[in-house]
């Protein structure tokens, strides 16, 4: 196969590719972003570069007029070349903000992701945690084997087999050959004495691993959330029920593209899928080694993991090529995975344990949104709930144990921390409570664990919000007063900006601000939130009034200030007794699924039960998302409880 | 058994903009204009007071127009070569309720001319005419915060009619305006929530919406015309609802948009099946002028003579009721 050359300007950087890859595709493996909403379809003609040097061919397009076509404008993604080529690419095409450079918004959005691991807080469920019968994915049971005899001479196996009903009535039980092959010596050198660890697969209870003495005070697992832009990660004690520690770290595949659409299409370049999957059970193979070393835990007793993510997400983690999620009619290769080895999808668990996925509904209805709903108990209750996943991809369930329906609304990761110029996950040193003075714009804030501040997590950014509307510094469309003059109020780079800590008080490298282009996508942010609740609310010919609790779900935080969240428009203006921040609800689900194999049917249940209410073709969701994109809303007789 | 018509009971009403004050109110005008006031959608008497015609304001430019069609300078005549005379022309010859003067002249891509000129001219053209004004920037942000408020400053006490502002840019301006007494143009996209918006930022500055109008941005006849349409229908049917953040009168920039039109331009010797040039240009901005009359336009920016000529008839045909 030919390759050609492609260079890109003002980057300077080449990369290589094979005859018929489009220019776009060439931009993205080389880490280079170009404006694409529509993903490279050739329909939005944002992607336009300037071809300088070198032959293309491009299939005709009406996006480029004549005089462009004589500067050398291509739609990038309906151009391949044929020889090596020199492009550059516009301004235009590079922003996706008006005035910062591309190279800064495509730095800003990488900032915080190559970090550590760090510990968050674990998310307490809603419902009782007795709710479930405690069956954990594996099982492990020590038994005391009689001997063989001349009286009693059936099979070792079949002689574990009897052993094991006598505890419990399994009618199908079955063993891998692997364990076969070790049983007959590995049953005379331990005298018979035996931990055996028994695995729910698909309807059937198989022998996963067989361990010579007792071994069965030592099972644990690993529940997962793996989000868009966070990846958390927590050891459990499967025969304590007990949390030992929970991590989380930003997802690595956001080098590789933002959201789920841009990484579906860097999943179909060369090498692709095998990054983004690697970066993933990287991470999470990170959390599992540096998890069960803090806490001297054996690998091998580490016997199953259970992962809650939305369908993209569990596609790459499972290496299962996602390209059909965003083709129409937009369907995913599976949403019910089996439970397979954990070493087949690369984790480094016992080499035999287990790896369960909470099942999906659909390509943009994740199992990250059964767990959330199997946590808040949503399908167990008369009560009519509203699930809200402030995430970067805003899912929003609503119903009642009669009925579920779900939409998605495309939030971004900013309440993660992500995005945003200062922001960092809820961990140690996040800003999560901020107090401004009204008269002295002095800043009163609150860190996690409270250490020095390093950053601003989604909580924090609430309520900066709040108190710089309070405080008449921005107007309500976000905006800072220019006219006010205040040490903390200066021109930056992205626009004006507020310091919330100076670098001095804190000891970090620069000020800790928010700046109007992080006002922008938080507004941006809480309006998709809101403008989808309220159609899918809307939809279903109820009101927020009807709604009788409202479960608020994201890793923004370890508390949120639910009035200052109704506050900005993020949430619905009701009364705070029907607010229950649940914290990261995906991962709670996947730790009562992790723990309890009747969870997993519920799960299984929930995912059937869930229907999907498609926004983007709604022709009322824009006018909505515009009318929220104010504080609180352009409505505000939706907010009549906000006063500033 | 007679037909009874199903009315309409409107809880709020438009609110009433006055422009230009007379000696007693510390200004030089011979009369004021009102517009807005009603009380029910355009010309549905039986259904609520309209105390207001909507009115016709002739545009003028501080610079002699370059893309403007012969069809439309000619009518002008030389007059278009000093706003002076252009002005005099409008209000004598013309019969416009107002005056809407554009700083065309102030771009920095057009002439870039210097504030004192712009200012001057502003007074100038307060000065020969009787009747109010507005005022209107060149576009660009940057630029009209150092030349409107100048001219907001120069002109204090004849209560004129200022524009325009933006979401993105609409502090300077506003303040101006609330300082010397003026009222103030606030543009959106086309967009009912960026309108309510844009009308909530000013208001929060404490400008009183009796002294916001709003442009819903047009466009001409078959250049989304039903679209601009449909959203101030929905504007006007929320303001007269209770809405008083979109209560305020609607200005509509009819001629700029329907002499963009090709159209409204293009030569006969181009287009022989479109006929003669005059009459087409004529027609299409004063189609385009009737569309938005029953859509609640109260202020119709508009260019040539004849069209606004036509489109007085037309109103006040729609006023006898």
């Amino acid at each position: 196969m030919e390759k050609y050359k492609i260079q890109f300007f003002p980057d300077n950087k080449v990369i290589e590719v094979e005859k018929g890859a489009t220019i776009l595709s060439a931009a993205i493996s080389a880490g280079i972003h170009i404006n694409s909403s529509c993903g490279g379809d050739g329909v939005c003609g944002r992607c336009k570069v300037i071809v300088k040097k070198g032959q293309v061919a491009s299939l005709p397009t009406g996006r480029i007029t004549l005089e462009e076509r004589k500067q050398g404008y291509h739609l990038s993604c309906l151009s391949v070349a044929q020889s090596d080529v020199e492009v550059e690419i516009p301004k235009e095409s590079r922003l996706d903000s008006r005035s910062i450079s591309e190279d800064d918004s495509y730095m800003l959005r990488l900032k915080g992701i190559f970090s550590e691991p760090v510990d968050v807080d674990k998310g307490e469920s809603v419902v009782s945690e007795e709710f479930f019968i405690h069956s954990p994915l594996a099982t492990k049971l020590f038994l005391k084997l009689p001997k063989p005899n001349l009286d009693d001479k059936i099979s070792d196996l079949e002689r574990i087999y009897r052993v094991i009903r006598a505890f419990q009535d399994i009618p199908v039980l079955q063993t891998g050959i692997a364990n076969i092959r070790r049983l007959g010596e590995l049953l005379r050198t331990s005298d018979w004495e035996i931990t055996v660890t028994l695995g729910k697969r698909n309807g059937t209870t198989e022998i996963v691993i067989v361990e010579p003495r007792d071994t069965s005070g030592r099972n644990y697992g690993f529940a997962f959330d793996i989000g868009t832009t966070t990846i958390s990660g927590q050891l459990i004690d499967l025969n304590s029920k007990k949390i030992l520690g929970t991590k989380a770290a930003f997802n690595k595949q956001a080098s590789y593209g933002a959201d789920v659409i841009t990484r579906i299409i860097f999943a179909h370049e060369p090498d692709g899928l095998e990054k983004l999957h690697h970066v993933v059970i990287d991470e999470m193979n990170r959390m599992i080694q540096e998890l069960t070393v803090e806490h001297a835990i054996d690998l091998n007793d580490v016997t199953c993991c259970v992962c809650a993510g939305n369908t993209t997400m569990i596609h790459l983690l499972l290496k299962v090529d996602p390209t059909y999620i965003r083709r129409e009619p937009y369907v995913p290769t599976a949403n019910f995975v089996p439970v397979i080895r954990a070493a087949e999808a690369g984790i480094k668990l016992n080499p035999r344990g287990l790896l369960g996925c909470v099942p999906g509904v659909s390509s943009y209805v994740g199992g990250d949104i059964t767990a959330g709903v199997l946590a808040c108990g949503m399908d167990k209750t008369e009560k009519l709930s509203l699930l809200i996943d402030i995430g970067t991809n805003g899912e929003i369930v609503l119903g009642n144990k009669d009925w579920l329906i779900s939409a998605a609304a495309s939030a971004g990761p900013c309440f993660e921390g992500s995005g945003v110029t200062c922001g960092m996950r809820a961990s140690k040193g996040a800003i999560q409570k901020v107090k401004i003075d009204p008269a002295t714009f002095d800043v009163q804030y609150e860190t996690i664990m409270k250490v020095a501040a390093s950053g601003i997590c989604g909580s924090g950014y609430i309520d900066i919000i709040t108190e710089l509307l309070r405080a008449g510094i921005i107007d309500r469309s976000g905006k800072i007063n220019g006219s006010l003059i205040h040490k903390r109020i200066r021109d930056g780079e992205y626009g004006k900006e507020f310091v919330i800590a100076f670098k001095e008080d804190v000891g970090t490298t620069g000020d800790i601000v928010i700046n109007e282009m992080d006002i922008e996508n938080l507004k941006r942010a809480k309006g998709a939130i809101y403008a989808a609740s309220s159609m899918l609310v809307r939809h279903m010919d109820l009101s927020f009034d009807n709604l009788e609790q409202v479960f608020i779900a994201g890793g923004f935080g370890t508390s949120v200030d639910m009035a200052n969240a109704i506050a900005i428009g993020l949430l619905p203006d009701l009364p705070s007794g029907k607010f229950f921040f649940v914290g990261n609800s995906s991962l709670i689900g996947a730790r009562e699924i992790i723990l309890s194999h009747d969870a997993l049917f519920d799960a299984d249940a929930i995912a059937k039960q869930l229907t999907y209410f498609e926004l983007s073709v709604e022709p009322n969701y824009m006018d909505e998302y515009v009318a929220a994109l104010f504080f609180p809303h352009t409505d505000l007789a939706k907010f009549p409880n906000v006063r500033f | 058994m007679a037909l009874e018509l199903v009315k309409e009971k409107w809880s709020n009403a438009v609110s009433t903009l006055t422009i230009g004050a007379i000696k007693e109110e510390g200004g030089t005008r011979q009369k004021v204009v009102q517009c807005g006031g009603e009380e029910s959608l355009p010309f549905l008497f039986s259904e609520g007071k309209i105390p207001h015609r909507p009115v016709i304001a002739m545009e003028i430019l501080d610079t002699p127009p370059d893309d403007w069609p012969l069809t439309l300078t000619s009518a002008l005549g030389s007059a278009i070569k000093n706003p002076v005379e252009w002005a005099i022309k409008c209000e004598k010859e013309f019969k416009a309720d107002l005056l809407c003067l554009r700083l065309a002249g102030a771009h920095p891509d057009a002439q870039n001319k210097p504030v004192d000129h712009l200012v001057k001219v502003v007074i100038d053209v307060l000065k020969v005419t009787t009747i109010p004004l507005i005022l209107v920037g060149c576009g660009e942000d940057k630029r009209d915060n150092e030349v409107l408020p100048r001219c907001s400053q120069a002109a204090k006490g004849e209560k004129i009619l200022i524009g325009e502002v933006v979401q993105d840019n609409y502090k300077t301006l506003t303040a101006s305006v609330l300082a010397d007494g003026h009222s103030i143009i606030a543009q959106s996209p086309i967009d009912i929530n960026i309108a309510k918006q844009l009308n909530i930022l000013i208001t929060d500055m404490s400008l009183p919406h009796e002294r916001i109008a709003i442009n819903p941005t047009v466009g001409a006849l078959g250049y989304g015309l039903e679209y601009a349409y449909s959203i101030m229908e929905r504007a006007r049917l929320a303001a007269l609802s209770g809405d008083k953040m979109l209560a305020m009168p609607f200005i509509c920039f009819v001629g700029y948009e329907a002499w963009r039109a090709k159209e409204a331009k293009a030569l006969v010797s181009e287009f022989p099946s479109w006929g003669a040039e005059l009459d087409r240009g004529v027609t299409w901005e004063a189609l385009t002028a009737t569309a938005f009359l029953q859509s609640g336009a109260n202020i119709m920016v508009m260019r040539h003579p004849k069209s606004a000529e036509l489109v007085r008839n037309h109103i006040d045909e729609l006023m006898r009721g």
